[in-house]
Parts: C-alpha cells; sequence; structure tokens
C-alpha cells in the first residue's frame, strides 16, 4: 500500500514537473492551417527562436472566430501571450471585450496601400477576397458580383459565421446591393452547391470539380502556378471592387512577458519573416521590397471596398441574422 | 457488519451512479448559464430562422423514419417467409453493422459514391437530368436511411419471428386469405412495435450531428443540434444556443418519455428465432422477395465498395503507418469507454430493477429517462457547457482527452441500459423471489446473476464498444493534435477532399467495427444456442414431429 501510494506520488511529481519545464516563454494562440506543416508557423518558430533565445508554442484553434471565443471564455486566465488570426473584421471585436493591449511599436515599412495606424494590432499579410474559377472550363468569366449573382453558374462559398472569407461576401454583398441585401442572397442559395464550415473545404472541394465557382483570394492562383505549376485557376475582378481582408496579430492584456510579445510583433513585420509568409499563408506581403516569385505580380489588382472594423463590429450581428434567415429559404 | 455496509453500499452505488452521470449535465448548463448573463433567448421563438430550422428537423427526422420504416417492412417480411435466402445471417450482421457504423465512415462512402465526382454520379445525374447533388435534404435522407433502414429490418423481423407457429396452423386451417392473415396475425403483431419503433429512429435523426453538418451544405439544411452547435462555436451566442438546446430537449425528450411508456420494442435484443412452421411464400411471390433481397444486399454494400474502390483507384502511395497511432488511441479509448459504460448501465439498472419489481410504473419511467437522458441531451450542448466550465479551471490543451474519455463513455450509456435491461429483468421474474426466500446477496447473488448474463455483457461491451470510437462532436470541441483518433483523422481528410486517405482510414475503422461486432454477436448466438439447447431437450420430440408437418405443408 505505501508503495502505491509513493509510486502515485512520484508519478504526480514528475507529470506537474514535466508540465511546468513545458510551459513556453510565449504562448501564441492561432488557426491551425498556419501551424499545419506546410504552413508559415513551423518555419518563423525555427527563425524566431534563434533570434530570441527563448521557447514559443502555438496553440492551434479552428479558425479566427475560435480564438476570439476561447479569450472570451478565459478572460485574464487566459495562456495566451499573443494572438495571431484575427482580422480587420472582427478586430474591433476583440478590442470592445478588452482583452488586447497596445503594442508601442513603431511600425514604419508598412505597405501605404494598408492605410494602417491603429495601436493595438499588427498585420502580417492581407488579401483580396475572390472568386476563383478554372480558365479551362470557363472561358467567359462573369466581371462583377451582380452578373455572378444573377447567373446560374454553380457556387461554394463559406459560412460566414465560421470563416473569414464567408464573413467576406457577407460584408461585398452588403456594400454592393445594401438593403436589397436579402434577395441578392436568396437569389445566390438558387444556385449554391454547398456552404462550408472553413475555407479548405471550399476550395477542395472546387479543386474536384465541385463548381463552377469558390469564393477564395486573389493571391490563390499564385499557389496553383507556384506550388503545381497550373495556370487555369484565375480570380475573376469584379467592376464593383473588392472587400480586403487584412489578418492581424496582438498582445494580450494577459502577457506576462510583454517585451517578448513585442519582439514577436516586431519580428512578424520584419522582411524575414514577410518572405516567409506569402508562400506558405499565400496572401500578400504587408511591407514594401519583399522579393517574391513573379507569380504573384501577374495577380489581380483590385479596387478597394468595404467598411470600417467599427461599422463592421456595430452591424456584424443584424447582417449574420439577414443572411441566415434569407438563406435558410 | 461487513456485509452489511456491502449490501448499503451497493444499494448506494446505483444512485451514486445517477448522481454521476446528472453532475456532467449539470455542470454543462452550470457553465452556460454561468457565462450567459440574461439566460435563453426567447426572442427567437419568432424568429423565421428558429421556424424554418425546427420545421427542417422535424421533416428530416419524419421523412427519415418513414422512409426507413417503409423499405425496411417488405424486406424483413422477405427474410420471413423466405427461410431459404443464402446469406442469411451475414445480412442481418451486416444491418447490425450498418446501424452503428460510425458516421464518418458512411459519408465518405456516400461521397466516394455519390459526391461530385463519385462514382455514380454522371449516371444519377443523367438520370435525373443534371439536378443531382448530394448536399443537403438528398445526402442527409440517404444516409439516414442508411443507418437506420437495416437497424429496422432486423426489429421487424425479430417481431415477426414472435408470431406464434399456432396463429400460422390456425390460419391455415382457416383458409385465411393472404389479406386476412396480414390483417388478423401479421399487423397487430407489428403496430405498438412499429410505433416505437418509429419514435426511435425519428429520435436518432432529430439529434443527427455529422452527418447535417458534413452533408448539410448549408442554412437551407440545419438542424437544431447543428444550429446549436453553430450558435457556439460560430457566433458564441450563449443565449440562442440555450434557447435551441431547450428546444431540442423539449421535442426529443418529451417524444422519448412518451415512447417509453407507450411502445414495448427491446429495440438492442438480438433473438432471433428458432425454425418454426410458417406460411412460406412460392412462385412469383418468392421470386419479388429474392430480388428484393438482392437489391438491399447491394444497396447496403455499394457505399462500402466505393471506399474499396477510391482507395484502389488512388495514385498517391498510402501510408499506412500513419493510422497506427490514431488507430491504437482510438482503441484505447473505445475499450475505456465501453468498460466504465457497462459498469455504469448495470449501476444505474439496480434502481430500476428495483422499481420494476415494486411495480411502480410512473417512478421507474422518470427514473429510467434519467438514465438515459444523454441519449436526448445534445451532445454538443453538453460537451461545450462542460467546455466554458472547465476552461478556467483546467489544462484543456494538455488534459482534454480526459474529458473526451467521460463524455464518449456518458454518451454510450444508454444503449447499455436498454440492452443489459431486458435480460435482467427477466433474470429478476426468474429467480428474485428465490434469491430472497434465499436470503442470497452480494457476491453468491453475483455468481448466479453471472452467468445468466454474461452474454448479454459480452455483446454490449461489444456494441458501446463500436458507439464510442465513431465519435467526433466531442473530439471538436476537447480533442488536439496529439491525440488524433480514427474517425477525427477521417474528418479532416474528408473535410479537405481527400478521399482515398479519408476512405482507407474509414476502411481501417469499419474492419475494426465489423470484427468486434462479429466477435460479440457470435458470443450471444452461441450462449443463446446453448441456452435454447438446454430449454428445447426436452421438446426435441415434438420439434421433429412440428418439422415433419412442415415438410407436409410445403
Amino acid at each position: 500500500m505505501k508503495n502505491l501510494l509513493s509510486v502515485v506520488i512520484f508519478l504526480i511529481c514528475t507529470v506537474s514537473l514535466t508540465n511546468q519545464a513545458r510551459a513556453a516563454d510565449l504562448t501564441i494562440y492561432t488557426y491551425d492551417s498556419f501551424v499545419s506543416e506546410w504552413g508559415a508557423g513551423p518555419q518563423l518558430e525555427k527563425i524566431f527562436e534563434k533570434q530570441c533565445d527563448c521557447d514559443i508554442e502555438f496553440i492551434a484553434e479552428e479558425d479566427g472566430v475560435s480564438i476570439v471565443n476561447r479569450l472570451r471564455i478565459e478572460k485574464q486566465r487566459t495562456k495566451a501571450d499573443v494572438i495571431l488570426g484575427v482580422d480587420d473584421a472582427l478586430l474591433e471585436v476583440v478590442r470592445s471585450a478588452g482583452m488586447v493591449q497596445d503594442h508601442q511599436l513603431q511600425l514604419s515599412g508598412l505597405k501605404a496601400e494598408l492605410n494602417w495606424n491603429d495601436t493595438a494590432f499588427v498585420p502580417y499579410d492581407y488579401g483580396y477576397f475572390s472568386f476563383i474559377y478554372d480558365s479551362s472550363k470557363i472561358k467567359q468569366p462573369v466581371t462583377s458580383l451582380k452578373e455572378l449573382i444573377n447567373s446560374n453558374a454553380s457556387v461554394i462559398y463559406q459560412d460566414p459565421r465560421t470563416s473569414t472569407p464567408g464573413q467576406g461576401l457577407l460584408l461585398w454583398i452588403k456594400k454592393v446591393y445594401g438593403d436589397q441585401s436579402a434577395q441578392a442572397w436568396k437569389q445566390l442559395a438558387g444556385h449554391t452547391v454547398t456552404v462550408t464550415k472553413g475555407w479548405w473545404e471550399a476550395y477542395s472541394m472546387f479543386l474536384e470539380g465541385g463548381s463552377d465557382y469558390v469564393l477564395s483570394y486573389n493571391t490563390s492562383p499564385a499557389y496553383h502556378l507556384v506550388a503545381e505549376n497550373k495556370s487555369q485557376y484565375k480570380a475573376a475582378p469584379f467592376s464593383e471592387g473588392h472587400i480586403a481582408q487584412v489578418e492581424v496579430a496582438a498582445i494580450t492584456k494577459a502577457t506576462k512577458n510583454k517585451k517578448l510579445a513585442q519582439q514577436f510583433l516586431a519580428f512578424l513585420t520584419s522582411v524575414e519573416a514577410q518572405k516567409i509568409i506569402p508562400v506558405t499563408n499565400w496572401m500578400q506581403p504587408v511591407v514594401d521590397g519583399v522579393e517574391l516569385p513573379k507569380a504573384f505580380d501577374d495577380l489581380i489588382q483590385p479596387q478597394r471596398i468595404g467598411f470600417s472594423s467599427q461599422q463592421v463590429a456595430d452591424n456584424r450581428k443584424s447582417w449574420l441574422r439577414e443572411w441566415r434567415s434569407a438563406a435558410a429559404k | 457488519m461487513i456485509k452489511e455496509l456491502l449490501t448499503r453500499f451497493s444499494d448506494l452505488s446505483g444512485w451514486l451512479a445517477y448522481l454521476l452521470i446528472s453532475l456532467i449535465t449539470l455542470l454543462s448548463f452550470y457553465g452556460l448559464i454561468g457565462f450567459s448573463e440574461g439566460g435563453p433567448d426567447w426572442q427567437l421563438l419568432s424568429d423565421s430562422y428558429f421556424h424554418s430550422i425546427l420545421s427542417f428537423s422535424v421533416k428530416q427526422a419524419l421523412l427519415s423514419a418513414v422512409l426507413s420504416l417503409l423499405i425496411a417492412w417488405p424486406i424483413a417480411r422477405a427474410l420471413y417467409y423466405v427461410p431459404s435466402l443464402p446469406f442469411k445471417n451475414s445480412f442481418l450482421s451486416l444491418c447490425m453493422l450498418c446501424f452503428v457504423m460510425p458516421t464518418l465512415v458512411l459519408i465518405t462512402g456516400l461521397v466516394g459514391l455519390l459526391g461530385n465526382n463519385g462514382f455514380i454520379t454522371s449516371l444519377l445525374d443523367q438520370l435525373l437530368f443534371g439536378s443531382w447533388n448530394l448536399y443537403g435534404l438528398n445526402g442527409i435522407l440517404l444516409a439516414h436511411v442508411y443507418l437506420n433502414m437495416p437497424f429496422a429490418i432486423r426489429i421487424i423481423y425479430q417481431q415477426l419471428n414472435h408470431i406464434p407457429d399456432t396463429s400460422w396452423q390456425l390460419a391455415a386451417q382457416l383458409k385465411m386469405s393472404p389479406w386476412q392473415k396480414f390483417k388478423i396475425i401479421e399487423w397487430p403483431s407489428l403496430s405498438a412495435h412499429m410505433l416505437s419503433l418509429f419514435g426511435f429512429v425519428f429520435v436518432l435523426c432529430f439529434n443527427s450531428f455529422a452527418i447535417v453538418l458534413a452533408l448539410g451544405g448549408g442554412p437551407q439544411a440545419t438542424t437544431l443540434e447543428v444550429a446549436i452547435y453553430q450558435s457556439l462555436k460560430y457566433d458564441f451566442n450563449i443565449p440562442e444556443a440555450l434557447t435551441l438546446a431547450w428546444t431540442q430537449l423539449i421535442v426529443a425528450g418529451g417524444l422519448y418519455l412518451l415512447l417509453n411508456r407507450l411502445g414495448k420494442t427491446n429495440w438492442l435484443s438480438a433473438d432471433t428465432g428458432a425454425s418454426q412452421w410458417l406460411p412460406k411464400a412460392a412462385g412469383l411471390k418468392k421470386q419479388l422477395w429474392r430480388v428484393l433481397y438482392a437489391i438491399c444486399w447491394l444497396c447496403l454494400l455499394m457505399p462500402l465498395l466505393a471506399l474499396l474502390l477510391s482507395v484502389l483507384q488512388s495514385e498517391q502511395s498510402l501510408q499506412w503507418q500513419q493510422l497506427l497511432q490514431p488507430t491504437l488511441i482510438t482503441l484505447g479509448l473505445g475499450l475505456f469507454s465501453a468498460t466504465v459504460g457497462l459498469a455504469l448501465g448495470w449501476l444505474l439498472l439496480r434502481p430500476i430493477r428495483k422499481l420494476h419489481l415494486q411495480g411502480s410504473k410512473s417512478r421507474k419511467a422518470m427514473v429510467e429517462w434519467l438514465a438515459s437522458h444523454s441519449l436526448v441531451a445534445p451532445a454538443i450542448v453538453v460537451s461545450v457547457g462542460l467546455f466554458i466550465f472547465l476552461l478556467p479551471r483546467f489544462d484543456i490543451d494538455r488534459w482534454g482527452m480526459i474529458v473526451v474519455v467521460i463524455l464518449n463513455t456518458s454518451v454510450v450509456i444508454p444503449f447499455a441500459i436498454q440492452k443489459l435491461k431486458p435480460r435482467l429483468f427477466q433474470f429478476d421474474a426468474q429467480y428474485h423471489s428465490l434469491a430472497r426466500s434465499l436470503k442470497l446477496s452480494g457476491w453468491p447473488l453475483w455468481k448466479i446473476q453471472w452467468p445468466f448474463v454474461r452474454p448479454v455483457f459480452l455483446s454490449t461491451f461489444g456494441l458501446l464498444f463500436v458507439l464510442a470510437i465513431g465519435d467526433v462532436a466531442i473530439f471538436s470541441i476537447f480533442g488536439n493534435q496529439q491525440w488524433q483518433t480514427l474517425p477525427w483523422l477521417i474528418y479532416s481528410y474528408a473535410g479537405s477532399y481527400r478521399i482515398a486517405e479519408a476512405s482507407m482510414a474509414s476502411l481501417v475503422l469499419l474492419a475494426i467495427c465489423s470484427l468486434i461486432l462479429w466477435s460479440s454477436e457470435k458470443f450471444q448466438t452461441e450462449a443463446a444456442k446453448g441456452q435454447a439447447s438446454e430449454r428445447n431437450s426436452k421438446k426435441e420430440h415434438e420439434q421433429v414431429k412440428t418439422k415433419e408437418r412442415n415438410h407436409v405443408a410445403d
């Protein structure tokens, strides 16, 4: 009996000790594709750990929305020092919940077109939501959002409640249709193959021939060109303009290691990191002067339209309600 | 003194089990309610979105249940009236496998068969003039019928086998017409069971999660269960989730309670009748039954064959060793959940048995409902509630798997109860008064009980094992990448449309399930045979006579 007890105590001690040893210096909440073996996470981790001589740990949630939800539950008891993977449409929600603090960094090299002067959030990549098609099948692609919605081309898009591209389409339709959005959603529902939970499900189904168009990014064709040497996938430029998505990172209020967190955010916008992110996360870099594969030169450069983060935060709920009521019929 | 304490404890242990399973649900609702200040959002009840998902949930469950029963019925009759059908036992085992098959295996099979690039999609597309789409109501119904129709076949066939030989003999003597036979003999033996069978399938489809999530295809085909998940996982709108959860609980739970009182199907027992005197089909009718039987075989096998074809057709070299760790984790998880689920199920049944012996029906129904409430309490709500409760108190990234195992166990408990119950009731009916008069309790009583319940225990264990290893809903909340289970691996492969890999993992999972089911059914039939031979040794003479008569009648 005594022996058993000592074994148990020994086990508890070793487990708690190894746990302590395993607690990283910097814990980062992000979404899972960022830390997958082909994502940016593993490469960035290697470089940054060498620079800071520290241990960083990524904890992966399913998507940006899940990161926010988790922070809401954990509040001040969160393990996260940094969150990475929320976008500009969601950031006001995070800020108003009081979960992040100012980064106090001088971000000098950011691209002028981003027009970025946020005090808490640091952008690390961006792209324009676009509909992708296979040019070997579709010779005359649609040229505007209205044309797409009026057509009967089969479409796959993502649920705006779970995925940031889906939310992008929500904003896009709202911007173009305004009060007539509900009608537009209903019309789109008539030729929608499926609404998926995340980007990856939708995109892989499209690649398997599941639809004529899929909602993705203007940067997606670069992936096919660079990674697969395929040139038939193209983004359709729309005359109404496109909604941009800027992905951001921030320091949590609960962090005990702000210095290191700041160092990490600064690293994210360094040329070294920015060289990796576009060819792993397949988005545009946020600073000028990053050398990129030639495929990035041929991407469509749409006119940017959209709402401010504050407008999105104020209306997101009611727009979502409008979408789900219209699309449910 | 010690003996008395032990009896006390064993009385208490039953109620402790109730405390335990109620605690899980209570803590999760505490987590949810404690997090939202306002409580449920009753305004939702007047939202048109709410109406459309509620009506869709009811519609798909109703259609699924009606179709499952309507298709199952003629096939069960074919089995009954043509005893010479080949591979009948294998067919019945396949039916059981379909019912408990992890839903993701089926989803992968269906996508491989009927998805955008499925093996017979183009054929179907031509037949339907290009309007075929697996996603939406089509896919949900297909999957639900595939899972539940075989189960209904088993139940209906089993009920038909309970028609006493004498009824048929009498019908023959009275020269009843086929319609009269159906109306006077067949239907009355089925009707009560049909109702509870219908209700049970309805509840299962009403609560269906993975299928609707994977094949639903957006807001047009969303059920309450999925909407709850969405409002928690997507919008983090707890008041809305609570409203939806209460609706779900009231509709499904109410129906289940009602059926518990009305119906009397022992929906998991696997009794198969011995040979008997019955009106055998002949001629054209017999051929028709045979064709129907063959079609059913084909339909049930097709999604499984599609899995095999996907694996064979794939060009990439598939890496089996990647499946090793998830397989071991899945097996460990199933082993634990089945063992603990079985033990808890047995403990939970103690008060029920006591109340049954005392004859207090309404209290028994209430206790039984409590014991199997996890069948109607949405697994997603319980998981998310517990997640909210535990997250600030517990390192979920490290110990989440423990919660997966606990919740998985609580989900399989109702099945343990349903399967153990009839046998234990039978034991009580036969031996309770004897045991009491002999003052048997504790270990000596257990020694008598064990040989009696052993076969059922073993087959229940197998069933729980198979059910426990199929979960994805709970894993989606608490699981992590280091502890990937096989179903989760399938989910991630299928989600990214890597059908070949998903099919391969599905085949492994399917093989495990078949093996477990096959061995547990074997145990049960062997034990049943043993008992039957014991009972029947006296009747042997009579049986020989009956058989002779049968031959004459042929």
